[in-house]
């Protein structure tokens, strides 16, 4: 490699680190409680629900049909927004909310939160609980919230919304940009070293140029899975934005102008589950949406479906159920950048491998913190004495501590 | 043959190569597809063998980086800059 080139690369590593640095500490550090949300949560809140009942093994789920209608009974002046049976507990999560129109007015005013759910035991239909009502005072919240959801946000997008997610996957472009010409770096310095060789016997600096070799060499392919994940994942709002305006909107056009029917007389709710389950095999049902939903058709079911198999577990296909016959309009795959992000989530969350891989996941990232640190470090020496040169280019004397006088000296 | 041999019992010139360069990028390259092959056991794998196997891949790097740093703290006690 000419000097030329190599100077070339030095700077495009300084420059694309130097950018990033200050996001990349952020989200290396706020990711590590993200990393174990969920223990944290369970060990400083937990929840106040209470315990499901007894029931022999193997005993069926009622008919949502009929937990549609117990939410019905309770509420009769409002509308069922959506249907959620739990993933991994006995629970089936009841939406509801005066009116569509109600919800699309909160979109307006922040505090306001016309819509509530009930929790349902899938076995019983027994309510088990409801959200708080609106007009209750606000529950305090706990200083593991504040923490959590401070964390999240600086994460994904530094509290500004899309524009601070955008900016975000800027960063991580920069990032995986820094890492290759690190990596460039890596192989000229690593010439006449033995891999894994710390200098200590020798200036500091030299010490910390070998730890910034080792940690990087050590997590690069790491992180750049993480960081190349991450600016995917910055993309989801565009990106899903994207496909409701070709796809989606294409699908629905056909019924767009059409009434939203009442509630009332629409098909049954179960039968739609199963007709949903039988459109696409291999996928599980995991919700439902009423006609009328912002983002659906007025006259279908929405039922989101995903794959059974952890890999395809964030592939989502809804499933179009006409609410007003029951008969099945069709199922709607994904397009293949929903697809490629969908699948490359778990892959930043590192949440797919049980706890070792997370406390893996958390050294690593430590290790990535170790390289930035050490990054750091040597730029801000190597700042020192860039300015420490041209200091005493002008005549500073900086060994000597009355560096004035001597100044004052070499003047005269 | 004979050119080569003769080539060979030549000393190496001291001006040209004042320290023997190492091979770079068998280790990187190395713990590179170990934490590839991690991360994707994981995934693809989903049970038994193949999450243990994942661990074992991910941890290598781990280890590899903490037993350089152990070795080159213990070679120099008084460390200069204290840092690990």
């Amino acid at each position: 490699m000419t000097t030329c080139a190599l100077r070339r690369w030095f700077v495009v590593h300084k420059w694309t680190s130097l950018v990033c640095m200050l996001v990349l500490l952020i989200v290396c550090v706020t990711g590590l409680p993200m990393l174990f949300s969920e223990q944290i949560w369970e060990v400083f809140v937990g929840d106040d629900d209470p315990p499901y009942e007894v029931l022999p093994p193997g005993t069926p789920d009622v008919s949502l049909d009929i937990i549609v209608e117990k939410a019905r009974a309770l509420y009769p002046s409002q509308i069922i927004t959506s249907i959620n049976p739990d993933d991994d507990e006995p629970a089936v999560l009841v939406s509801m909310a005066p009116s569509w129109q109600a919800l699309k007015d909160d979109e307006n005013h922040p505090d306001r939160h016309s819509g509530h759910w009930i929790k349902f035991d899938a076995r019983t239909a027994r309510v088990l609980k409801q959200s708080r009502p609106a007009n209750t005072p606000k529950e305090p919240r706990t200083w593991t919230g504040i923490i959590l959801s401070t964390c999240t946000r600086l994460h994904m997008n530094l509290f500004a919304g899309l524009p601070g997610a955008l900016f975000m996957g800027a960063m991580g472009g920069v990032f995986v940009a820094s890492l290759v010409s690190g990596t460039v770096l890596y192989g000229r310095f690593m010439k006449r070293l033995p891999f894994g060789s710390v200098r200590t016997d020798r200036a500091s600096r030299l010490t910390w140029l070998d730890l910034h070799n080792l940690l990087g060499a050590a997590t690069l392919v790491w992180a750049m899975v993480v960081g190349f994940t991450g600016l995917i994942n910055e993309l989801q709002t565009p990106l899903f934005g994207l496909w409701r305006v070709t796809d989606v909107r294409q699908i629905l056009r056909p019924y767009a102008g059409l009434p939203v029917p009442s509630q009332d007389h629409l098909s049954s709710v179960q039968a739609a589950f199963d007709t949903a389950a039988k459109a696409v095999p291999g996928n599980e049902v995991t919700g439902l949406s009423f006609p009328g939903a912002s983002f659906g058709s007025p006259v279908h079911y929405v039922l989101w479906t995903r794959g059974a198999t952890p890999l395809r577990a964030r592939l989502f296909t809804p499933v179009l159920v006409d609410a007003r016959t029951g008969e099945l309009t069709g199922a709607y795959p994904m397009p293949w950048y929903l697809r490629f992000l969908e699948m490359s989530r778990p892959l930043h969350f590192g949440d797919y491998g049980g706890m070792p891989l997370r406390i893996l996941w958390a050294l690593l990232d430590v290790m990535v913190i170790g390289v930035l640190v050490s990054g750091l470090v040597l730029w801000a020496a190597k700042r020192k004495i860039a300015t420490d040169a041209r200091l005493r280019a002008l005549g500073y004397e900086l060994d000597d501590i009355d560096s004035a006088p001597a100044f004052a000296e070499t003047v005269r | 043959m004979n050119a080569v041999s003769s080539d060979m019992s030549m000393p190496p010139s001291p001006d040209v190569t004042p320290r023997p360069s190492v091979a770079v990028w068998p280790w990187p390259i190395a713990l590179g597809l170990l934490t590839a092959f991690g991360l994707l056991s994981a995934l693809l794998g989903q049970h038994g063998t193949w999450l243990a196997l994942s661990w074992a891949a991910l941890s290598i790097p781990l280890i590899v980086t903490v037993a350089y740093v152990l070795r080159a703290w213990c070679r120099t006690p008084s460390v200069k800059g204290g840092q690990s």
